[in-house]
């Protein structure tokens, strides 16, 4: 990375309008989180890490990392899911923070978070235990909403009833509606936390299927605005020796439209953690765990499948399409065409840490 | 977690430390014995578990003392309060505490009879699901029914173990078969609910067992038991009153009739729980034993400390009371028209003729309360089947004559195997096959009810893929070996990088065992899946 004066010039320059014409000047940044409480910043063209940020106070594993909307900030779930961190990109300060537990309630972040598009509100999914002197008493889950204005020692100014076992909050691009998926879509009010919608997804109903079953924790959807994940279901008409008894698909919602999509693709023969969409071609997706894969989204189909040097959780994308990126488990970042699924690159994190299950998220600058 | 297994493994010597003198020297205890900690117990609950467990306005504890456990049982309740409770306690206050809670809310011989499997840390064990409430999907998932089943709370209290769960370990409801249902909304009302039921707090067994007499262990002992992999050991154990608990002397010879000596020493929890830990043969062992209401019988496993997939069974009758009776065989088969020297272990045996029923003769070599050795013939002729063996008014079941094997089988059929070493914090777990030939039942058929056991037998061991996905992964290459005593040898623990993907070791295997019978050639299947390290090994697992 330049330096920040320079880097600040540039970036003033592209804001100023004078190479506005110019879709070049954004550049695209990966973050990834690393143990112990490491925020990373990765330059995916250069092939190389850019800095290395060390998030404050405890914690070992950066779990859900959400990305403020001018790429600024990443907002990182640490602590042990007790507290979020808002680390700078360029100097590493932190700029928020909000700690969850006190007064005798223990309150964990649950992967599910975002930001609003304007940048100026923080939804944490939290689930809370109250530590009573010889019992614990398990509380109602929640979306915790933080002003990122307060900055370092932010209270929630709201605190929205949701239901359990959500995993992934994600934000319509006119922020009108929080989606929350957990058994099933919700459509959030973001001021009330009403549920206006639901969507079913374990409760989608089809003649010869079980539900289908998700856990998804990676929220990847900030290069096509479309949030999309693998399901796994069975045919409850097929023994369970038959190779088409099991299916994989995918559910894809488009953050644009609210538009929901849920297609089968194969047979289950892969395990898969999480996908993300070409922002270039919004039917093709790209899903990993110990392989990498093209889906045909639209037309339910598995286009081509690759073997992985080790497992990797997360994924995401490159702006234009033409490099896909994996991540996640251990220390080092893939990088794949998304056209031929052919190996292009590697960017290793110096000491070899392991990235656990933090996201992978794509900023442009 | 180390920590934990080590601690599972000191249970076994809790109170070793504590020297005061106990009443006992031969008498039967009292309905309630008098124990020199149970002052120390009083006094410690009072300073480190009242400020939190505040007094019911019924006098009782709240928390403490609703809740029925086993020894272990309460050694994990007791870690946790010390690891994220602050409870501060020292190993010495532990042990005070777990003899006395587990003699005053522990369960009965009959409570905890179904599951001491666990409690024996048993390597092969596949736990019969719990279809009622779905409990083995419901709480069975992350750990053992045995863990549950060896509780006993009322609803309320279940409940609150349950608020315990979620809050603790917030992604239970994010696991698979967690995620699929409402699952806090069933885990906090239907659940306890059922095992409020199930393993209600008062119990008929308990109230009998507390004001019952218990047993007094101290004597000479007759014992014997197997072996997986090495064969039967017998001999005899002279138990005698030591402080608080018991000194062991064990007078063995395994199955080649080499001897197997050593000296421990054991606690007894609840009046029957039996827990020692013993050099044997140079090697430290854990017990974990369940004496018979009646005190005329121990029975259990002994394991090693370090590895406790390695172990033994064990049966013991007391000399001086136990009727006689026959408990094992050095050898527990014979071929018709083959010899052997048979060591028949028991109490009693120095009373009468040795028979092994028609066509077998018997020729005494020596003959002892606890040992007979004796040379057996089987002729030609002899009838093939299970033969009831008598020495004297002594006699035992588990004996043998085949003139052809029918089937073998591999015991366990199916077990696992964990990685491990290679710098890493956990030791590989082996696993011990047994290639064991059959007879077939009067139904003529193989692999069904009625075959008769002939016994282990030496064999060929190999190992092939279970399946397609083990072929293509060459789990067999990777996954460890297997040695001419079928014991298989995990290999190291961590990523690979010879293998696709650099997965770790883990493979699924079938295990072939081939046994020679004759001119014949028999061979026998089993499935072995050897996984990824446990990184947390509670008492109770």
């Amino acid at each position: 990375m330049k330096t920040p004066f320079i880097r600040g010039l540039f970036a003033a320059l592209c804001c100023a309008g004078l190479l506005a014409a110019v879709p070049t000047c954004a550049k695209e940044y990966l973050i990834t989180g690393v143990k112990p409480n490491g925020l990373v910043v990765i330059d995916p063209a250069a092939r190389k890490v850019e800095k290395s940020f060390k998030i404050p106070g405890a914690g070992v594993a950066p779990g859900t990392i959400v990305p403020s909307p001018d790429g600024k900030i990443a907002y990182v779930v640490t602590n042990h899911l007790e507290s979020v961190s808002g680390i700078d990109l360029e100097s590493g300060k932190e700029v928020f923070r909000a700690d969850f537990s006190g007064n005798n309630l223990r309150v964990k972040a649950m992967f599910a978070m975002d930001v609003s598009p304007d940048g100026k509100e923080l939804f944490v999914f939290q689930s809370p235990v109250r530590l009573l002197p010889s019992e614990y008493k398990v509380e109602d889950t929640r979306i915790a909403v933080y002003r990122t204005a307060d900055g370092v020692g932010a209270k929630p100014v709201r605190l929205l009833p949701a239901p359990r076992r959500l995993a992934v909050l994600a934000f319509a691009k006119d922020g009108g509606t929080l989606w929350a998926l957990g058994w099933d879509l919700y459509a959030l009010d973001p001021k009330t936390g009403a549920i206006r919608e639901t969507r079913q997804v374990l409760n989608w109903t089809r003649e010869n299927y079980g539900p289908p079953d998700i856990l998804d924790v990676w929220p990847q959807f900030e290069q096509a605005a479309v949030f999309s994940t693998p399901y796994f279901t069975s045919r409850t008409d097929l023994p369970p020796t038959d190779p088409s008894a099991f299916k994989t698909g995918v559910l894809t919602l488009d953050l644009a439209s609210g538009k929901l999509e849920m297609k089968d693709f194969e047979n289950t023969s892969a395990v898969i953690f999480s996908s993300v969409v070409n922002p270039k071609k919004r039917d093709e997706l790209f899903s990993v765990y110990t392989q990498l894969s093209k889906i045909d989204a639209a037309g339910g189909a598995l286009v081509k499948r690759v073997d992985l040097p080790h497992t990797y959780y997360s994924i995401n994308i490159a702006g234009d399409g033409k490099e896909v990126y994996v991540g996640g488990t251990a220390c080092d970042v893939g990088v794949y065409s998304t056209d031929t699924l052919d190996r292009l690159g590697q960017i290793e994190i110096a000491g070899c840490p392991d990235q656990g299950v933090a996201s992978l998220r794509m900023i442009r600058r | 977690m180390r920590r934990m297994r080590g601690l599972a493994s000191g249970l076994a010597l809790a109170g070793a430390l504590t020297t005061s003198g106990m009443a006992g020297g031969g008498a039967v205890w009292a309905a309630e014995p008098p124990r020199p900690d149970e002052g120390n117990a009083k006094a410690i609950i009072a300073e480190r578990c009242s400020t939190c467990h505040e007094r019911q306005a019924d006098g009782t504890l709240n928390r403490i003392d609703h809740v029925r456990k086993t020894p272990e049982g309460w050694t994990m309740t007791l870690f946790r309060m010390n690891q994220i409770h602050g409870a501060n306690l020292s190993a010495a206050d532990s042990r005070a505490l777990v003899a006395y809670l587990s003699s005053r809310q522990g369960l009965a011989p009959e409570e905890a009879a179904p599951f001491r499997y666990i409690l024996e840390r048993q390597p092969s064990m596949v736990e019969t699901p719990i279809a009622e409430g779905d409990l083995s999907v419901m709480c069975a998932r992350c750990h053992s029914a045995a863990r549950f089943g060896l509780q006993r709370r009322d609803a309320d209290e279940w409940r609150r173990l349950a608020n315990f769960h979620l809050g603790q370990f917030p992604t239970t409801e994010y696991s698979a078969l967690g995620r699929d249902r409402k699952w806090w909304e069933i885990a906090s009302t239907q659940t306890p609910e059922l095992l409020g039921q199930k393993f209600p707090m008062k119990t008929a067994e308990w109230a009998d067992w507390q004001k019952a007499a218990k047993p007094d262990l101290a004597g000479v002992w007759a014992i014997s038991g197997h072996r997986p992999g090495l064969g039967t050991y017998g001999g005899t154990a002279t138990v005698a009153p030591d402080g608080d608990g018991y000194s062991v002397r064990y007078d063995l010879t395994d199955a080649v009739g080499q001897p197997l000596t050593g000296t421990g020493r054991a606690l007894v929890y609840t009046g029957f729980e039996w827990r020692g830990a013993t050099t044997l043969g140079g090697k430290e062992l854990r017990e974990v034993f369940a004496a018979s209401k009646d005190g005329q019988t121990l029975a259990g496993r002994w394991f090693l400390a370090d590895h406790d997939e390695v172990g033994a069974s064990v049966t013991a009758v007391k000399t001086t009371t136990a009727p006689a009776t026959i408990l094992g065989f050095s050898q527990e088969h014979l071929k018709t028209g083959a010899s052997a020297r048979v060591t028949v272990w028991g109490s009693g045996l120095d009373g009468g003729p040795v028979d092994f029923g028609p066509g077998v003769t018997v020729k005494p070599v020596s003959q002892s309360a606890t040992a007979v050795v004796v040379e057996v013939a089987a002729a030609a002729n002899a009838a093939p089947g299970p033969r009831k063996v008598s020495v004297g008014k002594a006699t035992g079941m588990g004996f043998t004559v085949y003139a052809a094997l029918d089937s073998v089988a591999v015991e366990p059929a199916f077990t696992i195997a964990r990685v491990g070493g290679n710098g890493g914090t956990t030791a590989p777990v082996s696993a011990q096959f047994e290639a064991v030939g059959y007879l077939n039942g009067p139904d003529g058929k193989a692999g069904t009810e009625d075959d008769i056991r002939v016994g282990a037998l030496p064999a060929a061991w190999t190992l092939e893929p279970f399946n397609d996905a083990a072929k293509l992964m060459e789990d067999v290459k990777f996954a460890g070996t297997i040695a001419a005593s079928g014991l298989f040898a995990p290999a190291a623990a961590g990523p690979n990088p010879q293998r696709a993907f650099s997965t770790n070791n883990i493979g699924d295997l079938k295990v072939v065992a081939t046994v020679r019978d004759g001119a014949a050639s028999l061979t026998g299947e089993g499935r072995l899946i050897s996984t990824v390290q446990r990184w947390n090994d509670p008492p109770i697992r």
